[in-house]
C-alpha cells in the first residue's frame, strides 16, 4: 500500500503532469470561444452541440491520460483512478443538462452553455484536488455557476428558487470558510493529506463547520430545505443537474475531507454522520409520503438518497481504513454512478407533462398514452426504491453488504426500513401512471425530445443491474481515496 | 438442463405474452399448459423409482464468479413437488380468467409471477433466489392494483410494502452468511450448497452467536411474513379479498408456497443451528395462527375473506410441523411430520385453487360474495355447489381427500413433541370443520333465496376445469405416495 514511495517529485514528472491540465484548459477555451460566438446569434442547438462535443472530447482526453498516482504541486491535485472515476461520473451528469435544457432556453444560449462548461471545470478541479483551499475555490466556482443556471429562466419562480439557493449557498460557504480557518489553525496546513492527526478542539470545530458547510451543498437534513424549493422552482434540466452533479461532487468532497483530512477524528465523524444519515433518510422519506407535488417528492427522495450515500462515511468512520472501508467506498462509488441515472432521468421525466408544477395526479394515464415511457419512468422509480432488475438494487445491495461487513447491523436495518417506507411514495406514482384515468386530456408532451432521456436512463438502469463485476473493479480503485495519506 | 430449458422457455413466453394483443389470453393459457406438461414430464423422468427425491445435479453457470455469484439451478424432491404445484396453480388461475377487462398485460403479469416462482424454487444461488423472491411481488402488485376490487390502491401498496420488508430482512441474512463465510473458507460464495453448511453456521468462532441469531431472525421474519404466520398476516386477508379471483388463486396456491419453501428448503438444511427456544416460539406462533385464524374465519360474512383466513389457518400446520419435526428425536416420526408439512403446502395450494375458482364462478353468476346473500343455490347450480362442497370438505380435512393426508400426518407426528398442546390443534380442526359446514349449509343448501333472480350453472368448460382439479385432490387423497414418496426421500436425505 505504500504508494507514497512511488510518487516522485522529479521535474520530469511535473512536466509530464501538465498533460492532466489539458482537458480543463480545453474546456475553458471552448467556453470563451462560445461566448465570443455569441455576437453572431447562431441557433441554440449549435451551442448545445459544441458543448456536447467539448465535454465528450475532454472526457476522452481524461481517459487517455495515464492512470498513475500523479500528484501535482504539494499534494494539491491528485490524478488517479479514484478521482478519474468520479470525474467521469460528473461529466455524465452534465449530459443531463446539455440537451434537455434546450426546450426552456429562451435567450442568450451561449452564456448558458458557457456557464455549464465553467461549472464543469470547477467540478473537475475540485474533484481532483486534495487541498482545502483549492477545493473551496473550485466548489465556489461550481456554486456561482449553478446560481446562474438556476435563475436562467425569465419567470418569477426561477428567480425565487435561484434567490433561495443563492442565500443558503452563501451561508454554506460562510460556514465552510470558518471551518477551513479552524482546520488551518489546528494543522497549520490546508492540505488534506498532512500527517497531522490531532483531536484538538479546533479540529472538532472545523469538523462541525465543514460538515455544515458541505452538508448545505449535499442537502442532507437539517440543511436540506433550500434544495426542495430550488429543485422545485428551477427548470427540469437544471434540477436534474443540481440533484445529480453537484450532489455527487459534494459527496465526493465529503469523502475526501472527512475520511482523509480528519483521519484522526474518525470517532466523531462516525457519530455525526450516523446521526445525520439516519435523520436524513427518515425525515425525507416521511416528508415525501405526504407530498402531492411530484417534483418536490423527487427532491425529498434525493435528500433521502443523500442519507444513504453518507452511510459510507459513517461506516468508514466506524471501521477505520481497511478492507471493509474500501468495500464501503466502492459501494458509495457505485451508488453515485447509479444515482446519476436514476435521479437525472426521473427529474427529466417531469418534462413529459406540459405544466409548471407537476403534481402526482398529472401523470395519471401515462401508460395509456405511451406504455414505453411509463414503463421507463416506473423502472427509474423502482431503482430509487431498490427493487431488483434495476441498478438501484445492485447499488443498495453493495451498500448493505458493506454495512454488514462493517458489523453495523442496526444501521443496515434502519436503512432497510427506510427503503421500505420509500416504496410507498415511489409506487404511488407508478400507481397513478398505470391505473388511473387521465384527468385532463392532451397535457402530455410526448415528443421524442422529452421521452428519449427517460427511456435511455431506464435502459442504462436495467443494464447497470448486471454490473456486479463493477464492484471488484471499484474495490481496486477505492484505495485511491486514501492514496496520499502518510504512513498508510 | 431440461429444467433450465423449461425455465427459460417460461420467461420467454411470459415476455412474449405482452406483445400478443388480443390473442394474449389464448397464448397464455396454452403456454401455461405447455409448462405444466413439460414440468410433469420432467418430474416423471427424473423422480420416478424408489428413493428418488434426493438432489439432482446442479447446473452452474458463471455470472460473476469472483463475487460468488453463479446462475445455478438444481432440483430436489421438495422443489419438484412445489414446481408441479406452482405450474398447475398458474394453469388453473389462467384458465378461469375470462373477464373482458383482463387485458393483455394481465396474462403477461400472471406468467411473470409464475416465472418468478419457478426462479425461486430452482435457484441454488442466494442472490438469484433473493432477486426472484423480490421480483414475484412486482407483477402481483400490478395485478392487484390494476384489476383488483375496492380499495385496490391501498391494499396493493400494503401487500407490496409488507412483503418487501420481510424480503429485505432475508437479504440482510444472506449478506451476513456471505461475509462470514469468507472468514470460514476464504472464498466469496453465494451458493446455497456452501452457505447452508451446518458446521460453519454452528461454529461460533466463524459465525459469532449474535450474527447467527441475526441471520435466523431475518430468514424467519421473511418466511413467516410470506406464510403468513400470526403477527405478520395483516396483508393477507386484504390482498386475497381485493385481488381478482385468478390472482387470488395465484396468491393462495403460489405465493404461500414461498414461505413453505423457505422453511423447508432453506431453514431445514441448517436445522441443527436453530435453538429449541426459537422452535417452541414457532410452534406457539403456528398454534396461535391455527386457532386465531379459524376463529376469525368463523366470523367473516364475506366468503372470499373467510377462505382467506381459512387458508392462513391451514398454513399454521406448516409452521408447527416444521418446528416440531426438528424438535423430535425419533427419525421416523420426524420424517412423517416434516413430509406431512410439505404435503400440506401442496394440498393446501390445490384445495384453495379449487375453492377460489368455484367461488369465482359462483360470484360471476350470482354477483354475490356474502354468505347471507346466497342461500339454497344448490337448486340452481348443482355443479358449482357440489364442487364448492368438495373443496370445503377437502379443506376441513375429510379422509380420502388431499387435505386429510397432510393434517393427519402432522397431528400424528407432533403429538410426541407438543403433548397436551395438541388440544388446541384439534380444537382448531373442529372449528375449521364447523365453519366450513356451517357456511356450506347457509349458502348452498336450505331454502332458495329468490332475490338472486335467474342464475345459470357452470358451463361445460368450467365443469371440466373444476372436475380435473377435484380429481387431483381426490387422487392425492387416496394415493398420496405420488408425491409423498419424493418428499419423504428429500426429508430423509436431510435428517
Amino acid at each position: 500500500m505504500n504508494i507514497l514511495s512511488s510518487i516522485t517529485f522529479t521535474l520530469h514528472a511535473a512536466t509530464q503532469a501538465s498533460v492532466y491540465y489539458y482537458p480543463l484548459i480545453f474546456l475553458g477555451v471552448v467556453a470563451f470561444a462560445m461566448l465570443a460566438l455569441g455576437i453572431r446569434g447562431i441557433d441554440k442547438k449549435v451551442y448545445a452541440g459544441i458543448t456536447f462535443a467539448a465535454v465528450l472530447i475532454s472526457m476522452i482526453m481524461i481517459l487517455l491520460n495515464p492512470y498513475d498516482e500523479i500528484v501535482i504541486g504539494n499534494n494539491s491535485l491528485l490524478f488517479n483512478r479514484f478521482t478519474i472515476f468520479f470525474v467521469i461520473v460528473l461529466i455524465i451528469s452534465v449530459l443531463y443538462i446539455i440537451f434537455p435544457a434546450l426546450r426552456g432556453l429562451k435567450s442568450k444560449p451561449e452564456i448558458f452553455y458557457a456557464t455549464i462548461l465553467f461549472v464543469l471545470i470547477g467540478m473537475l478541479v475540485s474533484a481532483f484536488s486534495y487541498n482545502l483551499i483549492i477545493i473551496f475555490v473550485a466548489f465556489e466556482a461550481v456554486s456561482l455557476g449553478t446560481y446562474v443556471l438556476a435563475g436562467y429562466g425569465k419567470q418569477k419562480r426561477h428567480l425565487e428558487a435561484s434567490a433561495k439557493y443563492f442565500f443558503t449557498g452563501t451561508i454554506g460557504t460562510a460556514f465552510t470558510v470558518f471551518g477551513l480557518s479552524f482546520f488551518y489553525t489546528a494543522t497549520g496546513t490546508f492540505s488534506l493529506t498532512s500527517e497531522v492527526v490531532s483531536s484538538s478542539p479546533a479540529m472538532l470545530i472545523a469538523l462541525i463547520f465543514l460538515l455544515i458547510g458541505f452538508g448545505f451543498k449535499l442537502a442532507i437534513f437539517p440543511m436540506h430545505q433550500w434544495a426542495i424549493d430550488a429543485y422545485d422552482g428551477t427548470e427540469n434540466s437544471v434540477s436534474a443537474f443540481l440533484s445529480t452533479g453537484t450532489k455527487i461532487l459534494a459527496f465526493m468532497i465529503l469523502l475526501k475531507i472527512f475520511l482523509v483530512g480528519f483521519s484522526g477524528d474518525y470517532h466523531y465523524v462516525f457519530y455525526l454522520f450516523v446521526i445525520l444519515s439516519v435523520f436524513s433518510m427518515t425525515y425525507a422519506n416521511l416528508a415525501a409520503l405526504s407530498q402531492n407535488n411530484l417534483k418536490r417528492l423527487l427532491a425529498y427522495s434525493s435528500v433521502a438518497q443523500a442519507g444513504y450515500l453518507i452511510l459510507v462515511v459513517a461506516l468508514v468512520g466506524d471501521t477505520g481504513i481497511g478492507n471493509v472501508a474500501y468495500v464501503a467506498v466502492a459501494a458509495g462509488m457505485f451508488y453515485s454512478l447509479v444515482y446519476i441515472f436514476m435521479k437525472g432521468g426521473s427529474f427529466l421525466a417531469m418534462n413529459l407533462v406540459n405544466k409548471e408544477s407537476v403534481s402526482i395526479s398529472d401523470v395519471s394515464g401515462l401508460a395509456r398514452k405511451s406504455p414505453v415511457t411509463a414503463l421507463s419512468f416506473a423502472i427509474l422509480l423502482m431503482g430509487l426504491a431498490g427493487i431488483p432488475f434495476t441498478g438501484g438494487f445492485t447499488a443498495k445491495y453493495y451498500l448493505f453488504l458493506s454495512l454488514i461487513e462493517g458489523n453495523l447491523w442496526w444501521l443496515a436495518v434502519i436503512a432497510i426500513l427506510n427503503s421500505a417506507i420509500s416504496v410507498f411514495y415511489y409506487f404511488r406514482v407508478i400507481m397513478f401512471m398505470f391505473w388511473k384515468e387521465p384527468t385532463t386530456e392532451s397535457n402530455f408532451n410526448l415528443t421524442p425530445y422529452s421521452k428519449a432521456p427517460v427511456i435511455v436512463s431506464a435502459v442504462i438502469m436495467v443494464a447497470l443491474f448486471f454490473f456486479f463485476y463493477l464492484l471488484p473493479t471499484l474495490n481496486g480503485i477505492a484505495p485511491g481515496l486514501f492514496a496520499t495519506m502518510g504512513g498508510i | 438442463m431440461f429444467i433450465l430449458a423449461i425455465f427459460i422457455l417460461l420467461i420467454l413466453l411470459s415476455f412474449a405474452t405482452f406483445f400478443m394483443g388480443s390473442r394474449a389470453e389464448k397464448f397464455a393459457k396454452v403456454s401455461s399448459a405447455l409448462i405444466v406438461i413439460l414440468t410433469v414430464t420432467y418430474a416423471l423422468i427424473r423422480f420416478s423409482g424408489p428413493g428418488a427425491g434426493g438432489f439432482t445435479s446442479e447446473n452452474t453457470y458463471a455470472f460473476a464468479s469472483g463475487l460468488g455469484i453463479y446462475f445455478s439451478i438444481g432440483v430436489d424432491g421438495l422443489t419438484v413437488s412445489l414446481l408441479i404445484l406452482s405450474s398447475i396453480i398458474s394453469l388453473i388461475a389462467l384458465l378461469i380468467a375470462n373477464r373482458k377487462e383482463y387485458t393483455t398485460s394481465f396474462y403477461g403479469l400472471m406468467l411473470l409471477t409464475e416465472s418468478g416462482l419457478f426462479g425461486i424454487l430452482l435457484s441454488r444461488n442466494f442472490l438469484f433466489f433473493y432477486i426472484f423472491w423480490e421480483i414475484v411481488l412486482v407483477p402481483m402488485y400490478f395485478i392487484i392494483g390494476r384489476f383488483g376490487g375496492e380499495r385496490k390502491d391501498t391494499v396493493s401498496l400494503k401487500f407490496f410494502v409488507y412483503t418487501h420488508i420481510g424480503s429485505v430482512f432475508i437479504l440482510l441474512s444472506i449478506l451476513t452468511l456471505f461475509s462470514y463465510y469468507y472468514s470460514y473458507s476464504g472464498v466469496f460464495t453465494l451458493q446455497m450448497s456452501s452457505l447452508l453448511n451446518a458446521s460453519f453456521i454452528n461454529n461460533s468462532s466463524y459465525l459469532p452467536l449474535f450474527w447467527k441469531d441475526f441471520m435466523l431472525f431475518g430468514f424467519l421474519l421473511g418466511f413467516l411474513v410470506k406464510l403468513p404466520s400470526f403477527p405478520l398476516h395483516s396483508w393477507l386477508p386484504d390482498s386475497y379479498t381485493t385481488a381478482p379471483y385468478p390472482a387470488t388463486v395465484m396468491l393462495a396456491g403460489g405465493l404461500s408456497l414461498m414461505g413453505g419453501y423457505g422453511l423447508f428448503g432453506i431453514m431445514l438444511p441448517i436445522y441443527s443451528s436453530i435453538s429449541p427456544i426459537v422452535l417452541w416460539a414457532l410452534i406457539a406462533l403456528g398454534i396461535i395462527s391455527l386457532v386465531y385464524f379459524a376463529f376469525t374465519a368463523m366470523f367473516q360474512m364475506n366468503m372470499k375473506r373467510m377462505m382467506a383466513y381459512a387458508s392462513a389457518s391451514a398454513m399454521g400446520f406448516v409452521t408447527i410441523s416444521f418446528a416440531a419435526g426438528i424438535l423430535d428425536s425419533t427419525s421416523s416420526i420426524k420424517s412423517i411430520e416434516l413430509s406431512g408439512g410439505i404435503f400440506q403446502i401442496v394440498a393446501h395450494g390445490i384445495i384453495m385453487a379449487l375453492i377460489f375458482s368455484t367461488l369465482y364462478f359462483i360470484t360471476e353468476n350470482t354477483g354475490k360474495e356474502n354468505i347471507y346473500q346466497m342461500g339454497g343455490i344448490h337448486r340452481e347450480m348443482p355443479w358449482l355447489s357440489s364442487f364448492l362442497l368438495a373443496g370445503f370438505l377437502a379443506s376441513l380435512g375429510l379422509p380420502g381427500l388431499a387435505g386429510f393426508i397432510g393434517e393427519f400426518s402432522i397431528v400424528v407426528g407432533i403429538f410426541q413433541t407438543i403433548g397436551w398442546l395438541i388440544f388446541f390443534v384439534i380444537l382448531a380442526m373442529i372449528i375449521t370443520a364447523s365453519y366450513h359446514i356451517w357456511t356450506a349449509q347457509r349458502s348452498l343448501y336450505g331454502a332458495y333465496n329468490e332475490n338472486l333472480g335467474k342464475v345459470s350453472d357452470a358451463s361445460r368448460k368450467e365443469i371440466a376445469i373444476l372436475a380435473s382439479v377435484t380429481l387431483i385432490i381426490f387422487v392425492l387423497g387416496v394415493y398420496p405416495n405420488l408425491i409423498f414418496g419424493i418428499i419423504s426421500a428429500y426429508v430423509g436425505g436431510i435428517i
